[in-house]
Parts: C-alpha cells; sequence; structure tokens
C-alpha cells in the first residue's frame, strides 16, 4: 500500500511541475490562439537567470527567484514587444513560425553563454532530508514545487476571474474584434500574456533546475516534454493544464512503478502519456478541458 | 656605370634567391587535421571541454615548436551533435587535405565509417563504443570501449561482493550510445561473471525516480550500473539519497550502491548531486587533476596556459581531448622520424605500429596507449575511482578486465 501511495505522491509532485511549466503555453494561446514553440527555451532561460543572480552575484536564493520572475516577466514581454507585436491580425501560422525562429535565436543566444554547455548547480537551500509519512516520502524541493505551483495557478485563476486586466485577456481571447470594440488593448493584453507566461516559466526552469541540476538540453526538452499535457488539458484551460499535469505525472509513475521491468518493458513511462493522449483525444478532440467552438454560419 | 648598376643588381639576386629559398625550404610543413564534434547542442558539455583540450594541446606544440619547424592546423567545427552537419564538416577537411581525422559521437563515427574506410583515413572518435571499430581497418578508440568500462565494473562487483550472486540493475541512455555495451556485459555472465542483471533500465528525462528505485529494491537489487551523461544519473542519486536508499560503503546490505562509466563521472557529477554523489564508483582510463602526477600537473599548466577556467581545467573530458592530441603529435613525431612524408597512410601506419617498444604513454591516462591490427582500443587498463568528501580517489591499483578478452 505505501508503494503505491509512494507513486501517486511522486505522480502528483511531478504533475504539478508539469503544470506550472504548461501553464506558459495556455496563457499565450488563451489570449492569442498562439502556440509558443520556444517556450522550453523560456524555461530554461528562467532558470539560467535564477542562477546568475543567486550564484554570480550573490543575492539570496529566494530573493533571486523573485527577481528572475520580475526580469524573465519583463523580458518575455520585450520577445513579444519586439517580434510578434508587428503580426497581429496576421495569420496565426505565420506567428507560429516566428516562434520558432526565436527559438533558434534563443538557442543561439544562449549556447554564446556557458549554461549553454556546462553543467551547473543550484546551492542547497533546502534540508536533504525528506519528509517521511506512514513510508511515504517526499523532498522538500518536490514539497516547494506543489506549493509554488498551486501559489502560482491560484494566484492567475484569480487574476483571470477578479482583475480588469484578467477579464479582459479572457475576453481578448473569447473574441478580438469584439474586445476591441468595447476599448480593450489588444497590444496590452498579447504583452500581459507573454510577460505571464514567461514568469511561469522562469518559475518552472528554477523548479526544474533544482531537482535535475542546470543543463541546457534537459530545461528546453521540457517545452516539448509537456505538449502532451497542454493538448490533454485543452490548450485555453488553466484548470485543465492542472488536471492534464497530475494525470500525466500519476501516468507515468504507475507505469513505471508498475509495467517497466516486467513482460519486457521499459521507459513506459515516457511512452505512456502518448498512448493515452491518443485515446482521449478520440474522444475528446479539444482536450479534457478545452473548449469546443461552434461557429454559425 | 650603368654595367657596374646591372652587376650590384645580379650579384644581389644572386645572394638573395638562395637565402629566400631556404628560409622557404626551412619554414617547415602545416599538418592539416580536422575535428568536428558538439560544442553546442546535446552533449556539449562533454564536447566543450574535449575541444578545448583539443585546441590548447596543438597550440602548444606550435608554440613551443614540438615539431620544429612544422606546425599542425585543425580545423575544429561544431556540428551539434548532428550527423549530416558532420558528414558535412568532414567532407570539407577532405577538401582540406587533413592526414588525420578526429570525430566525437557514436551515431556519426558508425555513419560514416564506411567514408572512412574509402578515404582511407585514420579516425580517432570521443566515443568508446566497441562496435566503432568492427569491420573497419581506421577507426581507434583512444580508451578501453564501453563494453570494456562495464565488464570492468561488473567484475570488480562480481569481485568484492559479500554474499551469493550479486543483483545488478542496468541504468543506461536511450540510444546506441547507451545500448552498446548491455550484450557484452551479457556475454561475460555467460563466460562465467557471477552476476545477475535483474533489470536493464532505459531512462528519459525523469523528474523523480522513486518508482524506478523503489522497483529495483523491490527485486533485491543491490548494485546500479550507469552507462549515461551526469545530468540523470545525479537526479537519480539525489532520489535515492532523499529515499534513504544509498549504500555509504560498497554493497552495503539492503542499499544500492551506484557505479559508472566514463561519460558518468567526473567533476560535474559531484557539482550536480552534491552529497548524494558520495560513494558513486567511476571507471575511466584517464587521471584526475585531484591527485598529484605529472599528467595532472601537465593537465594543468596546459589549461592555465591558454586562461582555461578551473571547471575546464580540471573536467576528465579536458584530459581526454588533450590525450587524443597527444597521440596525434606523437604520430607525426615518428612519421617524421622515419624520414618518409607524413601522409594519411604514414599515421596509419604509425598507429598501428604504436604498440611493444612503441607504446606511448601521454601521462593523462593510467596505462599506455597501444595499438595493432587487432588492438583498436589504445588504453586498455582502466582506473577506479570512488567519491569520497566530494572528490573522485583512486580505488585500487589500474586493472584490465579478463572477461573483455573472453568474450571477444
Amino acid at each position: 500500500m505505501s508503494y503505491f501511495l509512494q507513486l501517486v505522491v511522486s505522480g502528483v509532485v511531478v504533475g504539478s511541475i508539469y503544470a506550472l511549466s504548461a501553464l506558459g503555453f495556455v496563457l499565450i494561446y488563451k489570449s492569442s490562439r498562439v502556440l509558443n514553440i520556444a517556450h522550453g527555451q523560456i524555461i530554461a532561460s528562467g532558470a539560467f537567470i535564477t542562477y546568475s543572480l543567486t550564484v554570480w552575484m550573490g543575492i539570496p536564493l529566494v530573493l533571486s527567484f523573485a527577481l528572475g520572475l520580475c526580469v524573465t516577466f519583463f523580458l518575455a514581454m520585450s520577445v513579444e514587444r519586439i517580434f510578434l507585436r508587428r503580426l497581429i491580425g496576421e495569420p496565426i501560422i505565420s506567428v507560429i513560425m516566428v516562434t520558432i525562429g526565436l527559438m533558434s535565436i534563443l538557442d543561439g543566444i544562449i549556447y554564446l553563454t556557458p549554461f549553454g554547455t556546462e553543467n551547473f548547480s543550484f546551492p542547497p537551500f533546502l534540508p536533504t532530508t525528506p519528509l517521511v509519512f506512514a513510508g511515504v516520502s517526499v523532498s522538500w524541493t518536490q514539497l516547494v514545487g506543489v506549493a509554488l505551483t498551486a501559489a502560482m495557478i491560484g494566484g492567475l485563476s484569480m487574476f483571470f476571474r477578479r482583475s480588469t486586466m484578467g477579464i479582459a485577456m479572457r475576453a481578448v481571447a473569447d473574441d478580438q474584434m469584439a474586445s476591441m470594440s468595447i476599448g480593450i488593448s489588444i497590444p496590452k493584453v498579447f504583452g500581459l500574456a507573454w510577460a505571464l507566461a514567461g514568469m511561469s516559466a522562469a518559475a518552472a526552469g528554477a523548479l526544474i533546475g533544482n531537482i535535475t541540476g542546470l543543463n541546457f538540453d534537459t530545461l528546453h526538452a521540457f517545452g516539448i516534454t509537456v505538449f502532451p499535457v497542454v493538448i490533454l488539458g485543452g490548450l485555453d484551460s488553466i484548470l485543465g493544464a492542472v488536471v492534464a499535469g497530475i494525470i500525466m505525472g500519476l501516468i507515468q509513475q504507475f507505469a513505471a512503478g508498475y509495467l517497466d521491468g516486467n513482460w519486457g518493458l521499459s521507459s513506459t513511462g515516457e511512452i505512456m502519456p502518448y498512448l493515452i493522449l491518443l485515446v482521449i483525444l478520440l474522444f475528446k478532440p479539444h482536450g479534457l478541458f478545452g473548449i469546443h467552438e461552434i461557429e454559425r454560419v | 656605370m650603368k654595367g657596374n648598376r646591372l652587376q650590384v643588381a645580379a650579384l644581389a639576386v644572386a645572394l638573395l634567391v638562395p637565402a629566400l629559398g631556404g628560409q622557404c625550404l626551412a619554414a617547415g610543413k602545416v599538418h592539416k587535421l580536422g575535428l568536428s564534434l558538439a560544442i553546442t547542442g546535446p552533449t556539449s558539455d562533454a564536447g566543450n571541454p574535449y575541444a578545448k583540450g583539443v585546441e590548447d594541446y596543438f597550440r602548444l606544440v606550435n608554440d613551443t615548436e614540438m615539431l620544429g619547424e612544422d606546425t599542425i592546423d585543425c580545423m575544429i567545427r561544431d556540428d551539434q551533435y548532428n550527423n549530416d552537419i558532420t558528414k558535412r564538416n568532414f567532407e570539407d577537411f577532405l577538401a582540406e587535405d587533413i592526414i588525420f581525422y578526429l570525430n566525437y559521437s557514436t551515431g556519426s563515427t558508425l555513419a560514416l565509417k564506411k567514408d572512412f574506410e574509402e578515404e582511407r583515413i585514420a579516425v580517432m572518435p570521443a566515443s568508446f563504443h566497441a562496435g566503432n571499430t568492427a569491420d573497419t581497418n581506421y577507426v581507434f578508440l583512444p580508451i578501453a570501449s564501453y563494453s570494456t568500462q562495464l565488464v570492468g565494473l561488473g567484475e570488480y562487483v562480481a569481485a568484492n561482493h559479500n554474499e551469493g550472486v550479486a543483483k545488478v540493475a542496468l541504468f543506461i541512455h536511450p540510444s546506441a550510445f547507451g545500448r552498446g555495451p548491455v550484450e557484452d556485459l551479457q556475454k561475460a555472465i555467460k563466460a562465467g561473471l557471477k552476476l545477475d542483471i535483474v533489470e536493464v533500465v532505459e531512462h528519459g528525462k525523469d523528474l523523480d525516480n522513486t518508482a524506478m528505485l523503489k522497483r529495483l529494491m523491490s527485486k533485491g537489487t543491490q548494485y546500479v550500473l550507469t552507462h549515461t551523461v551526469q545530468s540523470p544519473v545525479a537526479t537519480m542519486l539525489k532520489d535515492a539519497s532523499g529515499l534513504g536508499l544509498t549504500a555509504k560503503s560498497f554493497g552495503e546490505a539492503g542499499k544500492l550502491t551506484f557505479l559508472g562509466c566514463h561519460y558518468t563521472g567526473g567533476n560535474d557529477l559531484v557539482a550536480l548531486a552534491g552529497d548524494a554523489a558520495e560513494n558513486f564508483h567511476w571507471v575511466t582510463s584517464y587521471i584526475v587533476t585531484n591527485e598529484p602526477g605529472p599528467g595532472a600537473t601537465a593537465q594543468l599548466q596546459l589549461a592555465a596556459r591558454y586562461g582555461r577556467d578551473d571547471k575546464a581545467a580540471n573536467s576528465h573530458n579536458y584530459a581526454n581531448g588533450m590525450m587524443v592530441a597527444q597521440v596525434v603529435t606523437e604520430l607525426i613525431k615518428r612519421a617524421k622520424a622515419g624520414g618518409g612524408e607524413v601522409t594519411r597512410e604514414a599515421m596509419h601506419r604509425e598507429l598501428l605500429a604504436m604498440n611493444g617498444d612503441r607504446s606511448f604513454s601521454p601521462g593523462t591516462t593510467v596505462g599506455p596507449v597501444t595499438f595493432s591490427t587487432t588492438d583498436k582500443a589504445g588504453v586498455d587498463t582502466l582506473q577506479l575511482y570512488v567519491v569520497k568528501d566530494g572528490l573522485f580517489h583512486s580505488s585500487g591499483l589500474p586493472f584490465t578486465p579478463v572477461y573483455t578478452d573472453k568474450i571477444k
């Protein structure tokens, strides 16, 4: 029983981090219908900024984490302003192609820094002894990860429900023309969506970096790793990202725990999320919580 | 008067021509080499210091006139771990008339093997995959193959395990690089090596290895032999440590002892895993810089001379790059000493003759470099290192696995 519980806990922890990583995708898609292919690079950039502030500038980790979020917030906002603002109103595929170009540019910039080719690790700041309850163990880093994910997702949900800007963003996601007609600034909304996506990506990057170490290949690969999460949850649903993240985390852990090593199977945790994704999409083509738009003609 | 001027001019020309001609002859030859590797992209954490080691050593050769008037021109190009780019780089190098080629990855070495054969050019990759040398006369591994390393770790476990047959799990990279040596370890077991492989795990980009570690424990696993890159091993070590599963000493009952091949270890592993790397056992044919010796001194001096930071200077992959450059330089020296032209054929011939009295000790390895028509791996000996207080320390003397020959 404790083995099963351990898998559940591990699955929820990993799933939370997936959800946080997927959030950036959702925020951008929700407001602009654009799939940001360079999301993995932004995750990595956020982690490297936090590391630089902590280790090279000697700022305490908690403070540098907050600063890292702020820096990435403005960095992502600048990216939108420089590269994407001019494409408002252009076909979505053009914007997606620009994000592919952006991915290459960010890759190139990061390769010019030591982060592109070397491994780094955050200085330990949490106790290394895990918390153990009823035979189930969870590390402090994982616990902080879950708490941070909950806080960020809760905060963003509140923002979208309660704040004027959040409601404006939802309105833009719903209908750009109608939003413009009531005076909502579309460029402002897009800029903010990118900025918030950058911030959540930085948080995810710092968390993943704390768990795996800072390796550019590992970090930017998460942009792809969380793709099934985004699709499963529904591209425009924050709740969907959370639920799908946790489902994916649990599937991976159960597959690794019960399938791998039996019947000649190995690494099923890598494949199972995609299999489950395929099955679910057969019945729910817009994902678990994605909006199925019906157009009247 | 005019006649005098002509005579003076003729005399000047007569004096200058031989002098200039002599100087041209004395300027020496430029020996062209090529290196294509991942300076960026996947595995660049190993490729980057490797490139620095190669570059610095050839600069030293030229700066200190190690080859007299001759110089080495080694063209180094990034291939981003992409076989297509590697092939293009190799073709460009051929157009430059290189006499020796340094390659990098397992995939590109296997993919270009026929090209090397057609061009009749000797190649030394950074990949130690045993399959690189199969069905070719032109690919040479700098050190013992991954298979030899994994079998060596297996032999060490079997020899030092206390009760019964040791149960091991293999934690490998999900690629040809990772899978390569597994079959050879299985062959060694069939040939009598007392090990029981309970599971072969091909890792992914896992954020949590709890399920895998608990599963291995439930199967009675005591040793995990790793053959991959450092980052996933570090994550696993941290998870194992957090779960209280890491053995504090070799073979501690009820715990897991972790061991690894060349590319799993080194200072980066300790940096990534922190205290969780304690008691990690690592096997390679290279020296480590925290243990004083002539090789370590030479490596640190070279890095200091060309302004490398501590991380690169102390990297085993810097030693790796430096060592292949040392071997190539030695081949050129020997080819020159033979009196003939330094050509591709001469380099290949000298490589095959590097054995017995003509073996080569670069100092950066734990044994001599030997090659022959039947020996395509340079350094045959391995050294086991164990992490104590955050540093890799030698454990025992260099050894040569006995089962490697038995399974050939």
